[in-house]
């Protein structure tokens, strides 16, 4: 690491070793875990194929999809954070903010992800997205959605993937910005960069916002077409920001755990990065009580099919366990501000947190799996298949977050309000 | 028991009050009054002061378990209230839905209720329960009787040390404050 000239009026926390992991660290374990991720993602959809474990290809669709979609919403929540931090001109985030930008670099390779499973899916004529199934084509809900779903006077989804393509390049498009602009800063020390990124946030976070709710309208909601929600967008950002929240928490945790960022990452920014986490624990439970309820009250047949999905087949405890490790456990545990500070305990709540959002997920995903046919699930011993998905598109994103944190500076550290960031202090 | 103090004319002593040019002075006078153990005493400034509860060693406030164990009260009432009525009190038929109740389903209509009633809850604890540790609300205050005093909204520092104290002494604590770096030091009749 060569020290620019203007570098020289840095603080000793701000130079050397301790903002930098050595170099070529996390290279080989990086490319290594990456590698074991792709082996297994791809190794999950194969699996599919071969009907191996009793698995349809259905299932191995979506048990991929759930990996996907759940590494999608950490890089979203990350992307958010960073644009909320921009607009608020968030002081003490600048210390913290280049572990959220590491995290938002994925978000173009998580949108990739998603790409085998639109491709499969049309390819094979809807095996897990029913609406492109030809069995119903037939039906008034989806005669009266098709427009949304394919295009006007189109079979083939034009109008699905033409959005998915709008998404990736949105998002290619403002993340890279971001991220160059944060990148310029670290070689010039120029403030014009944080300027720009304010500027261009302005205008973005809406989009993002709506990216993000639509990609979970097309993705997530759309598993059965019949089904709607108008909580559904607010639903995926709230598991989005619960989990890149634990994510970025995850991230310095470790970090710290290595002697490095010390006196830069306090417990006082562990202590806020716990509040959020809390907060976005009790949003989670919020706007998905306040979707159930609505559902349960109104008793309407296309939205309470959404429920008795997951109410027969054992998915019904898989809802009870969410109830209490999506909510109730985070909300009593990280209640406490001496839990938020404490670093061993956040380090289990922040994997617990990531758990349970895969998790949450999973519950999102995986009984749309076998809804037509409920009889062929292979029930839990198709598990492995599960897990072999699930576990690759995770490993892909925490390989490439490896190599990624640990090829750069670890703090953006000519952010114009690190000394803010640095004296960073809740009062009592 | 504080030993009580009074002036030539029979007055009961409030305490004694000293005042600072300037934030930084206060800060460390603060810090030496601290360090020699008073418990009733406080500064007041014309504007917040960063550290200013460090240097002062104000520990954490209880209010917030207050608030828990109330908020969480709340809950439990709210539920039991619409629980008892719905099953006991006043039983109706709603939209064909159960009663309501954990056992016999229909628990869900319940819950924005409760949560209600625990915000409701929580609210009061917080805003009465703050009330009462700063011991408000009350009608006046004796240092409201000096006239110096009231530049601590303008431009002055103050600290203020009770007669209540238990370390409390005339000529110590005021010996303490003069070290302290104060510019004029007054006593203050209750």
């Amino acid at each position: 690491m060569t020290t620019a000239p203007h570098d020289i009026h840095l603080p000793a926390a701000l130079r050397g070793e301790n903002i930098n992991l050595a170099a070529g660290s996390g290279k080989g374990l990086g490319t290594g875990v990456l590698f074991v991720g792709l082996v297994l993602a791809l190794a999950g959809l194969g699996l599919g194929f071969a009907g191996m474990f009793g698995a349809s290809l259905a299932h191995a669709v979506a048990a991929y999809l759930v990996g996907a979609m759940s590494v999608l919403a950490v890089c979203l929540g990350a992307t958010i954070f960073i644009m909320i931090f921009h607009l608020l001109n968030a002081g003490w985030t600048a210390t913290v903010r280049r572990q959220f930008e590491n995290i938002m670099s994925f978000l173009p390779y998580a949108w990739l992800m998603l790409a085998p499973v639109l491709i499969l899916e049309i390819a094979k004529d809807g095996v897990l997205f029913h609406w492109l199934h030809a069995d119903f084509q037939n039906d008034y809900l989806l005669i009266k959605k098709a427009p949304y779903f394919f295009g006007v006077g189109t079979e083939f989804p034009y109008f699905f993937v033409l959005r998915y393509l709008f998404y990736g390049a949105f998002w290619f498009f403002v993340t890279r910005r971001l991220l160059n602009w944060s990148y310029e800063q670290d070689r010039t020390g120029s403030v014009e960069p944080t300027a720009k990124s304010r500027l261009m946030c302005a205008w973005a976070l809406p989009l993002t916002a709506l990216t993000t709710a639509f990609v979970a309208f097309d993705f997530l909601m759309a598993l059965d077409f019949k089904f709607f929600s108008t909580m559904w967008g607010v639903y995926y950002f709230a598991g989005a920001a619960f989990s890149s929240i634990a994510t970025v928490s995850l991230i310095l945790n470790l970090l710290l755990r290595k002697g490095k960022l010390q006196g830069v990452v306090t417990t006082e920014h562990f202590h806020d990065l716990g509040k959020l986490q809390f907060s976005f624990t009790v949003f989670w439970a919020y706007i998905a009580f306040s979707q159930y309820f609505l559902i349960w009250y109104a008793n309407i047949p296309e939205e309470t099919s959404f429920l008795l999905h997951r109410k027969d087949w054992g998915w019904k405890a898989l809802g009870v366990f969410l109830i209490v490790g999506h909510f109730v456990a985070p909300f009593l545990i990280i209640l406490s501000r001496h839990i938020k500070k404490n670093l061993t305990l956040m380090l289990v709540m922040s994997l617990w947190c990531l758990f349970a959002h895969v998790l949450d997920i999973f519950w999102i995903v995986r009984p749309m799996a076998y809804a037509e046919n409920p009889a062929e699930s292979p029930g839990w011993g198709g598990a492995p298949l599960d897990v072999i998905a699930i576990l690759g598109c995770i490993l892909i994103f925490v390989g490439y977050l490896i190599q990624k944190v640990a090829s750069g500076p670890l703090v953006a550290v000519h952010d114009p309000y690190m000394h803010e960031g640095l004296e960073h202090k809740n009062y009592v | 028991m504080a030993k009580v103090y009074v002036t030539e004319n029979n007055d009961r002593i409030h305490g004694i009050m000293a005042e600072f040019a300037g934030p930084a002075d206060l800060y460390h006078a603060c810090e030496k009054v601290r360090d020699a153990g008073y418990s009733k005493w406080d500064s007041f400034t014309p504007f917040p002061i960063h550290g200013m509860e460090e240097a002062m060693g104000i520990k954490r406030t209880i209010l917030p378990v207050i608030v828990a164990v109330v908020g969480f009260t709340g809950v439990g009432l709210g539920y039991l209230l619409q629980w008892w009525v719905s099953n006991s009190g006043y039983q109706f038929v709603t939209q064909g839905k159960p009663y309501g109740g954990l056992v016999n389903g229909g628990w869900q209509v319940f819950v924005p209720i409760t949560f209600e009633i625990g915000i409701l809850f929580s609210a009061f604890a917080s805003i009465i329960g703050m009330l009462a540790l700063n011991g408000l609300p009350r009608w006046n205050h004796p240092l409201f009787k000096k006239e110096r005093f009231l530049a601590s909204s303008d431009d002055k520092f103050f600290i203020s040390i009770e007669a209540g104290d238990a370390k409390f002494d005339p000529d110590a604590t005021r010996a303490l404050l003069e070290k302290a770096g104060a510019t004029s030091i007054e006593l203050v009749e209750e």
